[in-house]
């Protein structure tokens, strides 16, 4: 059935519209809402002559929906997770590093990852963790230091929490703040998460958001939000009120990679693409308008360093070699009872 | 004529491909699950018993009471301003319309977002009330932001089909209620009203509708944990991926929508022919 389906919408496609030729110089990117500075763009369509159709995903699940709706791009930003899944599915393709040549400029700690650990298929984009943005005028620190991820019970701040609406990140905090690993698969600790959030739920009045958490925060509508670690460094540069702390209970640490899918139209110039953005002066512009931090080591010691944007901004900086941080593994099991029960969680 | 006949056929293959094929596409996924490698899809009902969870009936429930309270405000709303627009010189009409029609032309997603920055703890009523030394009201994520952006969203619905009903009526028979000894409240309830009915009707469909299943609006104004209907259908079909789940409930949806929508279509009949009976409605 599921492959029945990309024929019968390519069908649809072009009965509805006067589908486009694929030619030559044309990149479909398929990257995060808000993950680019839009010069960067331009800048590759004049280098390379090439015509680059960039599109936004809001999570690593739609972006997945899109793929199996028989779109097809030439490169993706996922997050490691879902690069394991794609890997394991046989959707993306190995990737020819003689044409990645920056490659070597990656930091170190980011090459071999879980999801990748032969390092045959993805490139870096950004990094980060996940943690909780502050209001320090109002969120006592001491609480944060106290309580982690338990302050998002602590009925102290009810009605003044921004809880980020993804289901692997919630239950992360659950499993978390209840000491277990964030890729538990043991059903009493899944349940006692799932409890755990469902307190958060009915006691504190959350709100649910995306990325519209990040304009509600530099306005400061909200005392706390769960964050990832790059809309907070961007965040404190704007209201300066607002500080980033990380539950030494752990975090989830994520890596967002470049990979070249299977079925992608140009993979030449998806190679292009990769090697560009990696390439000091892009990266550097990319960091600096995004916010999130750079996997390039070079541009990664300039921002952080003297004078640099990121100088002193602990945001920008993930926690590195703390054993309580995990990443994700990708468990098609598990994902579907946390989609259940997150489901559950808000509906209740 | 029968060469006329054939320009329906581009209709016809653009209704089968763009209504047919996909409705059967939902009714495949409703009644299918994950099959193996050996079976591509297998027949169950599990989607459907899945469906009846207390949690998600609830969902339901709080739908259809969410919408009904919207199409309510848009009739009490509605009403008098289709009147008071359909009994101004047409000059004036026009350009009442106009007013009427023009937040459409910015797009909903926009017209919703802007909200947030008007309702928000520390937004535009706020910050005056505020001003004014008085304490502030929370009105994000409250039944209040969800209900007032779908009225905001739908009225012009509303509007525009009762006042097409009022707009086309024969001016002559509300002279002749006049003529014979009738006065304005008694023209209007048993004259007007009944005859203005069938654009009631269809403003109620075109309200009901897109507020019992629209998932934007509590999303962005309900603040997620606001999960209506619709919400749960995009919610499974685009984080969870559970596609036959979100089919089924679909289905559902559709189902109820459908019963509705006949028993508002039987409703409009019988007032018709009691008018035309020359009965009185009420």
């Amino acid at each position: 059935m599921r492959k029945m389906l990309p024929v019968l919408l390519t069908a649809l496609l072009v009965l509805s519209a006067c589908s486009a030729k694929p030619s030559t110089s044309t990149l479909k990117v398929f990257n995060w809402g808000v993950y680019i500075d839009d010069a960067v763009i331009a800048e590759f369509e004049e280098k390379y002559d090439a015509k680059v159709v960039y599109d936004n995903f809001e999570s690593n699940e739609a972006m997945y929906t899109k793929l199996q709706g028989g779109e097809k791009y030439d490169v993706l930003v996922p997050s490691d997770y879902m690069i394991e899944r794609l890997i394991d599915e046989d959707k993306l393709q190995k990737l020819d590093f003689s044409k990645i040549p920056n490659y070597e400029g990656i930091i170190e700690t980011l090459k071999g990852l879980p999801s990748d650990p032969t390092n045959e298929y993805s490139v870096p984009y950004f990094w980060g963790n996940v943690g909780l943005l502050y209001n320090t005028e109002t969120v006592d620190l001491a609480d944060l230091e106290e309580q982690g991820w338990n302050i998002l019970i602590n009925t102290k701040y009810a009605g003044k929490v921004f809880i980020y609406d993804s289901e692997r990140d919630a239950f992360m905090i659950a499993y978390k703040a209840l000491g277990y690993s964030a890729n538990s698969t043991v059903p009493a600790q899944t349940e006692a998460a799932y409890q755990w959030l469902r307190k958060l739920n009915s006691t504190m009045d959350p709100a649910y958001v995306t990325d519209d958490v990040i304009d509600n925060m530099i306005e400061g509508v909200k005392d706390i939000a769960v964050m990832y670690s790059g809309d907070a460094a961007y965040i404190v540069t704007e209201n300066e009120s607002m500080a980033y702390f990380v539950p030494r209970e752990g975090t989830n640490l994520w890596v967002d990679s470049m990979v070249i899918p299977s079925d992608a139209q140009n993979p030449d110039l998806a190679h292009k693409w990769i090697n560009f953005m990696l390439e000091k002066e892009v990266a550097l512009m990319n960091t600096v308008y995004v916010g999130y931090t750079t996997p390039v080591q070079e541009v990664f010691d300039e921002v952080t360093g003297e004078g640099g944007d990121y100088e002193g901004i602990e945001a920008y900086i993930p926690r590195t070699g703390d054993e309580h941080d995990e990443t994700f593994r990708y468990d098609e099991d598990l994902k579907r009872i946390l989609s259940d029960l997150w489901t559950k969680v808000k509906a209740q | 004529m029968k060469g006329f006949a054939n320009l329906v056929r581009p209709y016809m293959v653009w209704i089968f491909g763009g209504i047919v094929i996909p409705m059967l596409l939902i009714v495949l996924y409703a009644f299918t699950k994950h099959g193996n490698s050996v079976m591509a899809f297998q027949f169950t009902l599990d989607n459907f018993i899945k469906f009846f969870d207390p949690v998600f009936v609830k969902v339901l429930m709080k739908s259809f009471e969410v919408a009904v309270v919207t199409t309510l405000l848009c009739i009490l709303l509605g009403y008098p301003i289709a009147y008071i627009i359909a009994n101004v010189n047409e000059k004036i009409q026009t350009l009442l319309l106009l007013l009427i029609t023009m937040p459409m032309w910015i797009n909903m997603l926009v017209r919703t977002y802007s909200w947030i920055s008007i309702l928000s703890d520390k937004g535009l009523i706020n910050g005056f009330l505020v001003y004014l030394n008085l304490s502030p009201i929370k009105m994000m994520y409250t039944d209040f932001a969800v209900i007032l952006g779908m009225v905001y969203n739908f009225l012009p619905f509303m509007i525009l089909s009762i006042y097409t009903a009022l707009a086309k009526m024969d001016k002559a028979i509300i002279h002749a209620s006049y003529d014979l000894g009738a006065n304005r409240t008694q023209t209007f309830l048993r004259v007007v009203f009944p005859l203005s009915l069938s654009g009631v009707i269809s403003g109620i469909t075109l309200v009901f509708l897109p507020a019992v299943s629209t998932f934007v609006i509590p999303k962005f104004l309900g603040g997620g944990q606001y999960m209506l209907i619709g919400n749960l259908i995009e919610n499974q079909f685009i984080t969870v991926g559970e596609w036959n789940f979100g089919s089924a409930i679909s289905m559902i949806m559709a189902a109820i929508i459908m019963f509705s929508m006949y028993m508002t279509r039987r409703f409009d009949r019988d007032i018709e022919e009691t008018s035309k009976g020359g009965g009185v409605v009420w």
